[in-house]
């Protein structure tokens, strides 16, 4: 679905994208995570044609990104970037309906969208008078209108509460479960790692690691098992052969309360890797 | 085709329902309606006269001032890059725009005529110099939305436009005392004029070349600035 090899972008000589690779199949959730400034949304306006990178090559729906910007790859894109705007003095049932007619989508469309992200009822309301949450859910139901193959979602869940978040979780499977690949970013690490089949870690315009949440965070948990004993004690073991007697000694005489490994959660991962605190 | 008309419209009633909403933009229709009140009535004006400025007056304030300002607006508050990324081009995201902007021209037009009471003679010539303006104000209009940042730059742009363009001829008494003025001659407008005025097919022929090489001058310069800045900076 989505390929780039070796791209680099600067903005006034600093590089904000420094030899970018990967790639993204189709009917994936794909989590692009990164601090901030770290080139998450230089990305997706490259990956929609609003960029064009210095170097290197970059494909949607196996074509050449130049392409990207003809009126029958765009009717199956979708796109919410964190500059999306609807139209202020206008409802939201008339911003729907200029994007439903744009894109040539029946009247009931409208409705279905407005379900998914939880807006039933708003349609006569001016969008100047939204909250932030509810005109950014308005943007999402305008990317879904056209039940589009590949969906941009530049942090679309950044003001949302949890039960909203995770209703958009649930839309977002539902989507995917229809055939929709999805690339979204997030700063927010719990959301990638319950949404998201593979995510990439992005530091200084590079992915740093790539792989499913679990494995990632499998690949660094610690090596340590630590045990707890009755009477509070607590003891710690490499997970390794040479601790299998004494773990096994402990068992046996009935000592242990708990045994856990410590796997870090994807945003200690993340921390880990770049040695940044996500912001 | 259809498929295109179909956007088209959408964005027309789009930006038609914005506009009735946005008071700022929309109260410019009464600039050529309040000159039409006191050039019009009982003031025995000739059409010929008449007739070409309130043109000029109408389509500089209205024509290329909505469409300026409705572009402007969009870049303003990022709109436009939502469309520039469905699968509407820009030709019919610019053509949805112009066929309001010329809509309201016409109809503030229109209203104007009400307050002329003498008789009027429309010479054939004009109506082909009246297709040559509309052209060219509506694209002066996109010229000054892609440079203008904001509503509020594009309706600073604008007053030189309905000064010179919309209004520089009924100053024409000043090209008597002061040389200078006589470069009014040479704007569009003042041609345009011609179309109604003068008899001489040589300076009727003239005219029209002068509107039609100023409106190429205005497609071109916009179509170049166009290339250069993408519509969204
Ligand atoms: N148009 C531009 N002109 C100059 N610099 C830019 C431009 N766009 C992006 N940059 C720079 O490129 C870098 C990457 O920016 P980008 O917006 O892609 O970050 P991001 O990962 O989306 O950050 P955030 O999480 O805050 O949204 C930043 O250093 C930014 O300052
Ligand atoms: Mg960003």
């Amino acid at each position: 679905m989505i390929r780039l090899e070796k791209v680099y972008k600067s903005f006034d000589g600093k590089a904000a994208l420094d030899g970018l690779e990967f790639q993204v199949d189709k009917g994936e959730i794909f989590g692009f995570l990164g601090p901030s400034g770290s080139g998450k949304t230089t990305t997706i306006k490259m990956l929609t044609g609003q960029l064009k990178p210095d170097r290197g090559h970059v494909e949607v729906f196996g074509q050449d990104v130049s392409n990207v910007t003809r009126p029958d790859l765009l009717q199956r894109i979708g796109i919410m970037t964190d500059n999306s705007n609807l139209y202020p003095r206008l409802t939201v049932l008339d911003n729907l309906n200029l994007y439903r007619s744009l894109y040539r989508v029946p009247i009931r469309r409208v409705k279905e969208v407005l379900e998914i992200v939880n807006l039933e009822g708003v349609e006569k309301k001016k969008t100047a008078t939204l909250s932030k949450g509810m005109k950014q859910r308005v943007l999402l139901a305008r990317a879904l209108l056209h039940e589009p193959d590949l969906l941009f979602l530049d942090e679309p869940t950044a003001a949302l509460d949890p039960i909203n978040k995770e209703r958009i979780h649930e839309g977002l499977r539902q989507l995917k479960a229809n055939g929709t690949t999805i690339f979204l970013t997030t700063h927010d690490m719990q959301e990638a790692e319950t949404l998201c089949d593979r995510v990439a870690l992005l530091n200084g315009g590079r992915i740093v690691e790539e792989g499913a949440p679990v494995s990632l965070c499998q690949r660094f948990s610690d090596p340590i098992i630590t045990i707890e004993l009755k009477g509070g004690q607590v003891v710690t073991f490499e997970n390794a052969r040479e601790s299998a007697k004494a773990i096994h000694d402990y068992m046996v005489n009935d000592q242990i309360v708990s045994i856990h490994t410590d796997e870090p959660t994807l945003g200690q991962v993340f921390i880990q890797v770049t040695g940044r605190n996500l912001a | 085709m259809i498929t295109s008309i179909q956007r088209i419209y959408a964005i027309f009633t789009k930006d038609f329902k914005d506009l009735t909403k946005n008071l700022y933009v929309s109260t410019t229709f009464l600039l050529p309606l309040f000159y039409a009140f006191m050039l019009g009535r009982g003031s025995g004006m000739d059409s010929a006269y008449f007739l070409p400025l309130m043109v000029n007056m109408t389509f500089a304030t209205v024509g290329t001032y909505i469409q300026s300002a409705i572009i402007a607006e969009e870049k303003e508050n990022g709109t436009l890059r939502g469309l520039m990324l469905s699968p509407a081009t820009t030709l019919e995201i610019l053509t949805g725009k112009s066929v309001l902007s010329v809509l309201c021209s016409v109809v503030v037009f229109v209203v104007s005529l009400e307050f002329f009471d003498g008789p009027m003679t429309i010479p054939s010539a004009a109506w082909i110099g009246f297709i040559i303006m509309t052209i060219f104000y509506i694209t002066l209009g996109t010229l000054v939305g892609l440079l203008s940042k904001s509503l509020m730059e594009s309706s600073i742009f604008i007053l030189p436009v309905i000064f010179i363009l919309g209004m520089g001829t009924m100053f024409r008494d000043l090209m008597d005392e002061y040389a200078w003025f006589k470069v009014v001659e040479w704007m569009p407008n003042y041609q345009f004029e011609q179309l109604f005025q003068a008899s001489d097919t040589s300076t009727i022929v003239a005219a029209i070349g002068w509107m039609i090489g100023w409106t190429a001058l205005v497609v071109v310069v916009t179509l170049w600035l166009y290339q250069k800045r993408s519509f969204d900076e």
